[in-house]
């Protein structure tokens, strides 16, 4: 999917200056869509005064000449491409943010209903996409049916599996007048409900509508930077009245149009125009990530993350655990323990029950009491006993139970197995319990505690291993040592996360043994062993009570209130609509891995902002040495001597204000990607970018303004 | 040297003055409780209660205003008032106006001559009408009085807003209380010391009235010369202590009897930079966190050290016209790079004889003014430009910019534009009004980059609160009394106000624990903080500078105007 998305960005990059974005740019460019952006709008209107200038230069007596209309004319031109350059960048940004939002909203489930219609009195059933569904239509919920949406009953009572959604394992009965969810599922029975929101008005879409750069509010930070740009522009904007002046009543006879130029190049253009796109492509590069966030704040946010708790499945690890060891106690052997686990998990369909099968077949301990599966009776793993297991009825030799496990594996099993011991003779005449589980849970139920169990346990739980025990007939018989298999490139991540001073913190319900393992392998100092729910909420106050700024993910209902109380709280999609609800922003993809590249996107976009404002400021320096020299050229020469750069006194305005234009499209991929940056800590980030962008910033321009300068001159 | 001691004096007087403020018990409180409690029962006021932003800005705007009024009737009526040995007429309205809001606002820009005049008459009994000067109960009852005050003001404002900032405080204290106690027990006691080290080096300290004496060879020529002394050692004290700088004299240090040999000359450099440079300490005291004074010391002194590196980059000292020939060109240029750094305004030399680099560097450390700027509102400058440079640049480190563990949130920014911004309307809007309006040619000011040098500076030095100038006297007509006047007030006030509302709503912040962020205590953070400081305010000014001291100097003008 992933893949053919980027596919599908990277075919519509080649197009990205499309006609539309063109169009779009140019409606821009009136005065009344420029409010929004005063610096923009102040360089606009230079242009319609030195456009005057142009057409009649006798109406600006001491300010303008005729001789020079050509001058003014390219000064105009300029000024408009100005203007141009910051409308192309919004058009463009926002053009980006909608293409990758309506992606975002295709990988939205497409759930088809049944739609009821009564007409004359009969009900018709019409096959409706959930999305077409409104407020106030009927449907109808049949056995196995996902919910397509947000639905009240109102007729009929059946059982619904609501676990997807609330965590809540056991069905939930429904009757008229309960409330039904978007994403739950109908286990039994009929129901004829009435639909209570719109499509639109969920939550995805809602939280997608953002991007409209439109309807954005300006996130804390952006209006802070907006002050900064007005009091810029308010100073300049003294500063060039009063030079105005003093050129009047000191008669230095300068130009306008080159007072104009000094003013427009003093301007904070360059941040001025690409300000609203970094916000925006912020939140698009959020997108691509298919993490949707309820506001641009939530984003900022995140690169002030002081803590940051990872679950540790699902993040840290794949989320399943791997069986890769069969322990005996004294009087057992390896095989004895394989088949058993064989058979407690043949009716096990979660990958942790398919790698017990995986290990003992490739270890060749079939258990010969196959053929007694299909007459077992099942114990489904629960919560409160913590173990499952099976009971098998006698059995008549080697057969292949008719029902279980995979058909893959069946066929393997009948190709390579020969009964090994002579057929027909039932092993245990009698019934045989086999039941696996924690090894507290199981050592609860056995008769006696074989010596080295706890040993054995321990050993595992050292290792980072997780601990699997096995009983038959209520007598331990063996460990499995289970192991949780890394993500690949955690460590690295979360050596990313440390290197940037943020503290990682792994929640897991592993007992405090295996959870240290863990997390020592990962580089983790932090756990929070056998951790319940509730706890994350207590970590995230604890955390924040001495002022941290907490970043988690959650899915559960019970995960809610850590989720509502984080600073930065990522709900999972799979998760409930509670949690999703709480959080402040969700990922589609429902992978906890991400928040760390939240985190990061979050000091990228604060990072941008601040090395695009900084240049935008370090930039001015070179101008006034390119611009003040020509200024007052034919009154007092003797300020030719700030001429450092030897720019031709014809062409140093036009080679400022030219830098000063096409500065803003070089930036544009700078906007849009953000600033990169290696993992580092707080001050080295800041030490290397002001290097970059604020040095830089007072360098670049001698260059780039000379270079344009040779360059008209050769012209 | 001179920079080190008074540093280290700095270091030392600071847990002293951050006691005052924080009300700890003292040795003096035997001595100064009584008679503080006297002042509070007076003026009815409730020492222990704290006050808000407005209600202190309130105060203090009340209290300057009140002390104005009062000086402004001893200018105004000096002649029919007593102590006037010399027999000076009272100020015409505009001048007395202009005077007591120079004095009242810390700057002491002075459109006249303290001793009359007195230098060019053999004789004071016989003074020209309209040439103003001040009589001993002017000097000693409203300059020196307002000289105390306005210094007491600006370190009181500097404590609030700092207030502000410390952790857990509920309020930015109480004026009244603040200026009790930096009168009694600082300003006082270390004027009077001072003073007594003054006299100890020959500054006159007296009421006897002028001295009319034969002069050398006035046995055989008959001549004449009157010996100009008065209370002059506490006023010295005062006014470079207070960075204050309203001098005696005229020629202000310049004139022997104010600064009469090289040890007075050090010794007032010494009492100049001492305030300001405490109250940087005093800020990381207060604050609990005294890294904290690191980048507001280094920031302010490396700034200074440029301002010194440009005013001796030209082959100076070159002894022009109007130069202090007793000390040499050296002490000359360092005593104006200091009195333009810390705001004082006093003059060893007169301005026109210096090199106009110097005078470049003069208006960098009064267009800056934190280099380590006033007393007080140095102080306050610098957490001003912190904010800023951690705002823009600090944003660059990938978190929302904070400092003190405090966000920074859009309203701090919008003040701190704000205070960032009057400075620039001050200045500018009436240089270009004093030509405009012809107020510049009616007192001889040309249009050439030395005229325009000499009227940029006037205002500069006023909306700094400096005091310095190169009109003086001639200035004194009712355009140049009435914008530097507003000038003054703006320049002082409006900044005080907003600073002090900015410290206010630091007040209940959620305070960060966690040194996450931009480490402003760090070397190069202090050099980042001067780098932006030097870009924000040349960008702002640059072009008059450029038309200005700068184009003198590519002029070639050397000195001597």
């Amino acid at each position: 999917m992933s893949t053919r998305l980027s596919k599908m960005m990277s075919a519509r990059r080649t197009t990205l200056i499309s006609r539309k974005v063109l169009i779009d740019s140019l409606v821009r460019l009136s005065p009344l869509r420029l409010i929004a952006n005063p610096v923009m709008l102040i360089v606009e209107i230079t242009f319609f005064i030195v456009i005057a200038m142009a057409l009649d230069p006798e109406a600006f007596p001491r300010l303008a000449s005729s001789s020079l209309q050509v001058f003014y004319v390219e000064v105009a031109l300029i000024l408009l491409i100005t203007v141009w350059f910051s409308t192309l960048s919004d058009a463009l940004a926002e053009s980006q943010a909608k293409n990758t939002a309506n992606s975002l909203r295709r990988l939205e489930m497409e759930v088809s209903s049944k739609k009821i219609l009564i007409e004359a009195g009969s009900r018709r059933i019409v096959p409706t996409p959930s999305r077409e569904l409104r407020t106030g239509d009927l449907i109808l919920l049949e056995k196995n049916d996902t919910v397509p949406i947000d639905a009240q009953v109102l007729e009929g009572i059946a059982m619904v599996d609501e676990s997807l959604l609330t965590g809540e394992s056991t069905a939930v009965r429904k009757a008229p007048g309960d409330d039904v969810i978007g994403g739950s599922q109908v286990l039994s029975d009929t129901l004829t409900a009435k639909v209570t929101v719109n499509p639109d008005e969920t939550f995805i879409n809602q939280m997608i509508r953002m991007v409209e750069s439109s309807k954005r509010p300006k996130t804390p930070n952006e209006q802070a930077v907006t002050i900064v740009l007005i009091g810029l522009t308010a100073i300049f904007t003294i500063l060039i009245g009063a030079l105005l002046g003093v050129s009047l009543v000191l008669s230095l006879a300068a130009d306008l149009s080159v007072l104009i130029a000094l003013y427009v190049c003093l301007l904070p253009t360059t941040i001025g125009a690409l300000l609203p796109s970094i916000g925006l492509s912020g939140i698009s590069r959020l997108y691509k990530e298919k993490i949707v966030a309820k506001s641009g704040r939530a984003v900022e946010t995140a690169g002030d993350t002081d803590v940051i708790l990872l679950d540790k499945t699902g993040t840290i690890t794949v989320g399943n655990r791997q069986a890769v060891e069969f322990l005996p106690f004294l009087e057992f052997n390896e095989r004895d323990v394989g088949e058993a686990a064989f058979l407690a998990s043949w009716h096990d369909d979660t990958p942790e029950g398919r790698s017990l099968i995986r290990l003992a077949y490739e270890a060749g301990f079939v258990p010969k009491e196959m053929n007694a599966l299909d007459a077992s009776e099942v114990y489904e793993f629960s919560a409160s006993t913590r173990t499952s297991g099976v009971k098998l009825a006698g059995g008549t030799g080697f057969m292949l139970p008719k029902s279980g496990g995979t058909g893959r594996e069946r066929g393997r099993l009948r190709r390579k197995f020969e009964p090994h011991v002579e057929g027909g003779v039932p092993i245990g005449s009698d019934e045989t319990e086999i039941i696996k589980g924690a090894p507290d849970a199981i050592k609860k139920i056995v008769k006696s505690v074989p010596a080295d169990y706890d040993k054995i346990v321990q050993e595992i739980s050292a290792a980072g291993d997780t601990a699997m025990a096995l009983s038959r007939n209520r007598e331990a018989i063996g460990i499995v040592r289970l192991r949780d298999v890394l993500k690949p490139d955690i460590r690295e991540k979360i050596m990313a996360v440390k290197v940037m001073g943020i503290r990682p913190v792994m929640i897991t319900g592993d007992q405090p043994l295996t959870a240290k393992s863990i997390a020592a392998e990962v580089g983790i100092d932090e756990y929070q062993p056998e951790a319940k729910p509730e706890d994350k909420y207590d970590i995230v106050k604890r955390e924040q009570a001495e002022t941290r700024i907490v970043a988690m993910i959650g899915d559960g209902t019970n995960d809610a209130p850590a989720l509502a109380m984080a600073d930065v709280g990522l709900a999972m999609n799979s998760g409930t609509q509670a949690a999703k609800e709480a959080a402040n922003m969700v990922d589609l993809e429902s992978n906890p891995a991400k928040i760390i590249e939240v985190v990061m996107l979050g000091k990228q976009l604060l990072m941008t902002r601040g090395a695009v404002t900084t240049f935008s400021i370090a930039n001015d320096v070179a101008k006034y040495f390119a611009i003040m020299p020509v200024l007052f050229a034919s009154t007092v020469p003797e300020l030719k001597a700030l001429n450092v750069l030897g720019l031709g006194l014809n062409t140093a305005v036009l080679s400022a204000l030219i830098f000063n234009a096409i500065i803003i499209p070089l930036l544009i991929p700078l906007a849009m990607r953000g600033v990169t940056f290696k993992p580092s800590g707080t001050m080295t980030l800041f030490l290397k970018n002001t290097m970059i962008y604020g040095f830089g910033g007072v360098i670049v321009p001698f260059v780039g303004i000379k270079l344009i300068d040779i360059a008209i001159s050769l012209v | 040297m001179i920079l080190v001691v008074a540093i280290l004096s700095g270091r030392f007087l600071a847990p002293y003055i951050t006691r005052v403020f924080s009300r700890s018990p003292s040795r003096l409180d035997k001595v100064l409780n009584p008679i503080e409690k006297g002042i509070y029962r007076l003026i009815s006021v409730d020492p222990a209660r704290g006050m808000g932003w407005k209600e202190y800005f309130l105060a203090a705007l009340v209290v300057n205003i009140f002390q104005m009024a009062i000086a402004f009737i001893i200018f105004a009526f000096q002649g029919v008032l007593p102590l006037n040995p010399q027999g000076f007429p009272g100020l015409s309205w505009d001048l007395a106006f202009m005077q007591v809001i120079s004095f009242g606002t810390n700057t002491n820009l002075q459109h006249y001559n303290g001793e009359g005049n007195c230098i060019q008459l053999p004789n004071c009994a016989a003074l020209t009408p309209g040439v103003p000067g001040l009589s001993y109960l002017s000097e000693m009852m409203a300059v020196q009085f307002l000289q105390f005050t306005s210094a007491a003001t600006g370190i009181c404002v500097a404590v609030a807003m700092i207030r502000g900032f410390v952790a857990h405080s509920k309020d930015l204290g109480n004026f009244y209380v603040d200026f009790t106690r930096s009168l009694t027990r600082i300003l006082f006691p270390l004027c009077f010391v001072a003073s007594l080290v003054f006299v100890g080096l020959g500054v006159p300290q007296t009421l006897t009235g002028y001295h009319i004496v034969s002069t050398v060879e006035g046995a055989t020529t008959r001549a004449t010369q009157t010996i100009l002394v008065g209370p002059v050692a506490s006023l010295v004290s005062i006014m470079q202590l207070g960075t204050n700088g309203g001098g005696y004299y005229g020629a202000n240090s310049a004139y022997p009897f104010q600064n009469p040999n090289p040890a007075s000359d050090i010794f007032q450099i010494f009492l100049m930079l001492l305030i300001p440079t405490t109250l940087c300490f005093v800020f990381g005291q207060l604050t609990g966190k005294k890294r904290e004074t690191r980048p507001i010391l280094w920031g302010a002194y490396s700034l200074f050290a440029l301002d010194l590196l440009i005013a001796f980059t030209p082959n100076l000292p070159v002894v022009g016209p109007g130069m202090e020939v007793r000390f040499g060109g050296f002490f000359s240029v360092f005593w104006t790079v200091v009195t333009t750094a810390v705001t004082t305004g006093s003059v060893n030399a007169s301005l026109s004889g210096l090199n106009p680099l110097v005078i470049l560097s003069a208006f960098n450390g009064m267009l800056i003014q934190a280099t380590p700027g006033g007393k007080g509102v140095g102080v306050m400058y610098m957490v001003m430009f912190i904010i800023l440079t951690v705002f823009i640049v600090g944003l660059m480190s990938g978190r929302t910019p904070e400092y003190l563990g405090l966000k920074i949130t859009a309203r701090d920014v919008k003040l701190v534009m704000i205070a960032f911004l009057v400075h620039p309307v001050i200045v500018l809007v009436p240089t270009v009004l004093a030509y405009s309006t012809g107020a510049a040619g009616a007192i001889g000011v040309g249009t050439s980059s030395i005229g325009f040098t000499k009227i940029f500076y006037e205002f500069t030095s006023a909306a700094a609160n400096n005091g310095s100038d190169f009109l003086g006297a001639s200035a004194n007509t009712p355009f140049f009394n009435i914008s530097t006047a507003l000038v003054m007030f703006l320049g002082r006030f409006a900044p005080i106000g907003l600073l002090l509302s900015l410290g206010g709503s630091m007040i209940n912040r959620k305070r960060l624990t966690t040194e996450a962020g931009v480490r402003t205590d760090s070397p190069l953070f202090a050099l980042i903080l001067v780098g932006s400081i030097l870009v924000l305010v040349l960008l702002t000014f640059f072009p008059f500078l450029a038309l200005g001291p700068i184009l003198e100097f590519f002029q070639g003008h050397v000195n001597g105007f």
